[in-house]
């Protein structure tokens, strides 16, 4: 890691972890390309060209996340990751709240054809990336249901409802925001107690 | 009982069709309404409640 990664957090604002945390799992890397939709979220350029994400964005939005998908039952979320290094954190995250996962490919007709035998009906998607995701955010606008969606600095929120500012490509970045989502949605539940799981437990292995 | 919003929150058009969407406020709770265009042209919404600004 680089010296100018660190990014100092003015006021009181309390992160979930501690900000070297966050740091060392490279939450903030983004990549060198910038989409104005992202805009809001980047912290700054640095020298190699490589944009910042503003790791405090990134907290509340999983404090925000995790509240949100609160509000549903927990059998009707699903969870979808095409991207391979998201598959273990995914599914983990889903068997923890109690959620669907669909890993790997998406296929097609699953949330609008009732004749499909795979096919459900889930009240709200979460995505790992928008993009490499892009079949099941298609369904899920088809089929009328919130898209949350994990995005880094170089994705379009085309029917995103709502942002979680992250590096989605690392798997220590993905590993860690799903363990901290995972907490998160069980906290808002009041089942902390029920959380036993470590970081390394989400981690996809080689 | 709660109120359900028929217009978008972002244009303030109805909601007619395929591709709108209801969901609870990350932040509060009231339902917010969006329209496929809007949802699709990625335009920012705020909740008329607490002024939770997204996506």
């Amino acid at each position: 890691m680089v010296e100018d990664d660190v990014i100092t957090v003015e006021g009181e604002y309390e992160t979930l972890i501690p900000i070297d945390e966050y740091l060392a799992a490279g939450v903030h890397i983004g990549t060198q390309q910038k989409t104005s939709d992202m805009m809001n979220y980047i912290y700054r350029v640095r020298t190699d060209g490589l944009y910042v994400l503003d790791v405090q964005s990134t907290d509340k939005r999983i404090r925000l996340a995790g509240k949100f998908l609160a509000n549903y039952e927990p059998s009707k979320i699903l969870v979808v990751s095409a991207r391979q290094y998201g598959q273990r954190p995914a599914t983990m995250f889903a068997k923890t709240i109690g959620a669907k996962a669909n890993v790997g490919r998406f296929i097609p007709n699953t949330l609008t054809n009732p004749a499909f035998a795979g096919f459900i009906e889930p009240d709200v998607l979460m995505t790992t990336d928008p993009s490499g995701d892009a079949q099941a955010v298609n369904e899920a606008v088809d089929a009328g249901i919130p898209v949350v969606a994990l995005c880094d600095t170089n994705n379009m929120i085309s029917n995103v409802d709502l942002v979680i500012p992250t590096n989605n490509k690392g798997r220590k970045a993905l590993t860690l925001i799903y363990w901290l989502l995972a907490r998160q949605v069980l906290r808002e539940r009041n089942e902390e107690d029920r959380f036993r799981y470590t970081v390394s437990d989400f981690e996809m292995e080689f | 009982m709660k109120e359900i919003p028929e217009k978008c929150v972002s244009c303030g058009i109805k909601l007619t069709g395929v591709g709108g969407v209801r969901f609870p406020c990350p932040s509060c709770g009231t339902i917010i309404a969006r329209c496929n265009k809007c949802k699709q042209q990625s335009n920012t919404y705020t909740c008329k409640s607490c002024g939770f600004g997204g996506p």
